[in-house]
């Protein structure tokens, strides 16, 4: 720590005694990036893997950069990111969780991007906000994800539901004709309790307009809010989603197997069904989520942050826009599966063609992400909680949500 | 650490003095000189266990005390020393707080039934294989031993399986016969004692280790002697057996104790806590306090609050099940 520590500063005492004549963009210190040198970067888990081979493709183009992948496991990725960020570790570029994003900012390890090299209108709004917090942009969108509901179509025709559904209330006829009339065990998977129970949740919550902090103060008992985590509740209510939950169920056994004829997931459960249940092929679809006031899904993914403390900033911009302009996007999407957050690489190819990805992107265009704050993880556990409490028909949507908002107001201020 | 490294390093010079050539300067000088060195190589062959010690275990153990008296939190990580100390705020906040409450309530529960469980089968087990089994003996020996030595996460994927209530083993058992399986690790009642049940089964081994080698000490003559005396297996068993095992059994009882108390993994793997927090075990709460949320300040005063626990009721422990016998 100390010797980076030194040297960094030696490197800015430098530059600032010439004058600094080199160049007028930000991030001017360290290392130029037309120098001989090694970048540092680390990715979670396949992404890390499959990162590597980019790499290769670009240290070829640029002889005079090495680019050092490091994949970690998303099991240890925040812990190692933390113990990082104390030791003043940290890689020159890291690929950030949306979830990680408010704690790293708050430490002050992320250096602010460039907002004229990267520029917000290229990108799904709800993942360059995931890089924004206090009106600082940290990080530049890599991919996104975005949840939307999977229905099996051969046990839609036996329940005599002709259209996918659009609305609120056609979810829950759905659900109930499945149940009744294509005698399903279940109407609809959703997560009724436990860790990211909002996961399964955001797509009522911001449907309905709601939110669980909005404009820096709480919002949980708004009335958007609690009419989300009321129509949420009725699917228990009247059985028909499952009140018990286990921690990694995997509902996909359950889609296979007819006792779930819907779910809300994202993007790599089509993968997941085409690789592991080639029977359901022609059996199931996706729909966008059925709205309330709107059609809005949560939006998650992934951007690539420079650290602070890096004295390859230059380079590592130059890598970045490698990573994440048209080209870069699709020639990752080719790669790795994951959508691109650069709306640009959808024009063309089988982004812009198939089906599927048609809906992903129209959702993806009105998916809302969850503020960028530090104490995120824990907000989210007190609406997990308010989730539990009205699943389990503990307490109304109205206690619940004055419960959550009241702890959570003590966190935001 | 002075106190266990000084005696063996006096007591050395006693025996190897004589031995050792005196030089002409007096004998006690010269033995003062030899106690000297034995003392630096003894210092000097403690060192890496010493400064491994230090830097692994101590300063974390302190630096957790001074933590607890401070608001230790997300910002301090990068600038520790900005943080501030706020007295016993973080203790009287656990005090009032519900779900470390809740989390202590879980905890007590866990080990009042877990513990007796574990070691009175591990008791039954050894006995059973050390007199009962004849008979592929090894073979009991190494299945019940083999979850002690097996992953945590790799358990936890198959007593899922056992205990899901769709497909599950036990539902399939019971519906074999008409019935239905209840959701075990669903329900707020049966979680626990889900949980309880799993980890009776994966430190059963331990336990029976132990008491197969306490039984292993016990002489054969007074067995005999007793049953000479017209002794029945259960006497034999209760006058013998039991209080012969004492000194094993006041260990295994203290340790099942202490790693019960520290639980974390089973409700980590198997129900994250819920449903409704009730398998929220005070580790497992610590561990989300400090690393989730951040509040380092707050979870180090947990630390120490189940340190205290665990300390004052491993004494009692040592109390009640002395050796009498001596």
């Amino acid at each position: 720590m100390h010797r980076t520590a030194r040297t960094a500063s030696a490197a800015i005492a430098l530059t600032m005694a010439a004058g600094i004549t080199a160049c007028g963009s930000s991030g001017g210190e360290g290392v130029a990036a037309d120098k001989k040198q090694t970048l540092t970067v680390w990715a979670m888990g396949v992404e890390g893997e499959k990162l590597a081979d980019v790499a290769k493709v670009y240290e070829e183009a640029n002889p005079h950069i090495t680019v050092k992948v490091t994949p970690i496991g998303w099991d240890v990725a925040h812990q190692k990111l933390v113990s990082a960020a104390a030791a003043g570790t940290l890689p020159d570029i890291t690929q950030m969780g949306s979830s990680f994003m408010g704690e790293f900012v708050e430490l002050g390890v992320l250096e602010p991007v460039d907002t004229k090299t990267f520029k917000k209108d290229d990108f799904f709004p709800a993942a360059w906000e995931q890089g924004v917090a206090d009106g600082e942009t940290y990080g530049v969108p890599w991919y996104v994800e975005t949840r939307v509901l999977y229905y099996r179509t051969d046990l839609a025709k036996k329940a005599g539901i002709t259209k996918a559904p659009t609305t609120w209330p056609e979810l829950q006829q759905a659900a109930s004709d499945f149940q009744d009339k294509a005698g399903t065990k279940w109407g609809i998977s959703l997560q009724p309790a436990g860790l990211d129970a909002v996961h399964s949740w955001y797509p009522f919550l911001y449907s309905a307009g709601g939110s669980i902090v909005a404009d820096g103060k709480a919002a949980m008992d708004s009335p958007e809010t609690v009419r989300a985590l009321n129509e949420y509740g009725t699917y228990f209510d009247k059985g028909l989603a499952k009140k018990s939950f286990q921690p990694g169920y995997e509902v996909l056994t359950d889609f296979n197997s007819g006792d779930v004829p819907m779910f809300y997931s994202g993007p790599w459960t089509m993968t997941g069904i085409n690789n592991d249940y080639p029977d359901l092929k022609g059996k199931w679809a996706i729909a966008k989520v059925p709205a309330d006031k709107t059609s809005s899904s949560m939006a998650g993914g992934s951007s690539l942050v420079i650290s602070k403390d890096s004295e390859h900033k230059e380079a590592a911009t130059e890598f970045l826009s490698y990573l994440t302009d048209t080209k870069g996007q699709e020639d990752w999407f080719k790669r790795s599966g994951d959508l691109p957050a650069n709306t640009s690489a959808w024009d063309s190819g089988e982004l812009a063609n198939d089906a599927n990805f048609k809906i992903f992107r129209e959702q993806m265009e009105t998916a809302q992400s969850w503020p960028v704050l530090s104490q995120w993880t824990e907000i989210s556990s007190k609406a997990d909680d308010a989730i539990s409490q009205v699943t389990q028909g503990k307490a109304s949507a109205e206690d619940a949500a004055k419960k959550a908002q009241s702890e959570i107001e003590g966190l935001v201020e | 650490m002075s106190t266990t490294t000084e005696p063996a390093a006096e007591a050395a010079p006693v025996k190897t003095g004589p031995g050792a050539h005196p030089p002409p300067g007096g004998r006690n000088r010269g033995k003062r000189e030899t106690v000297a060195v034995q003392h630096t190589a003894g210092w000097l062959f403690s060192t890496p266990f010493l400064v491994l010690f230090a830097v692994f275990m101590a300063l974390p153990i302190v630096a957790t005390l001074v933590m607890s008296f401070t608001d230790f939190g997300l910002r301090n990580v990068t600038d520790p020393f900005s943080a501030e100390f706020i007295g016993f705020e973080n203790y009287t906040k656990l005090l009032d707080d519900e779900k470390f409450l809740k989390s202590l309530f879980n905890t007590a529960y866990f080990v009042v039934v877990g513990v007796p469980l574990t070691v009175g089968l591990g008791l039954f087990v050894a006995v059973l294989l050390n007199n009962g089994i004849d008979r592929a003996r090894t073979f009991f020996r190494v299945g019940f031993y083999a979850p002690v030595v097996t992953s945590i996460v790799a358990i936890a994927v198959v007593w899922r399986f056992v205990l899901d209530p769709a497909d599950g083993l036990i539902a399939g058992l019971a519906s074999e016969v008409g019935l239905t399986s209840p959701d075990f690790l669903g329900s707020e009642a049966l979680a626990m004692p889900s949980l309880i049940v799993m980890a009776v089964w994966r430190n059963l081994g331990t336990v029976m280790v132990l008491f197969i080698a306490g039984l292993q000490a016990i002489p054969p003559d007074v067995r005999e002697a007793a049953r000479l005396d017209g002794a029945s297996t259960w006497q034999e068993f209760r006058r013998i057996t039991v209080p012969l095992l004492r000194p094993t059994m006041l260990y295994t009882t203290v340790i099942t104790t202490i790693g019960y108390l520290n639980v974390f993994e089973e409700p980590f793997v198997m129900t994250q806590g819920g449903p409704s927090d009730s398998t929220l075990t005070v580790s497992l709460s610590m561990y989300r306090e400090g690393f989730n949320f951040f509040h380092m300040g707050y979870a180090s005063a947990m630390a120490y609050v189940l340190f205290v626990v665990i300390m004052a009721i491993t004494v009692l422990q040592l109390r009640l099940l002395k050796d009498n016998t001596k």
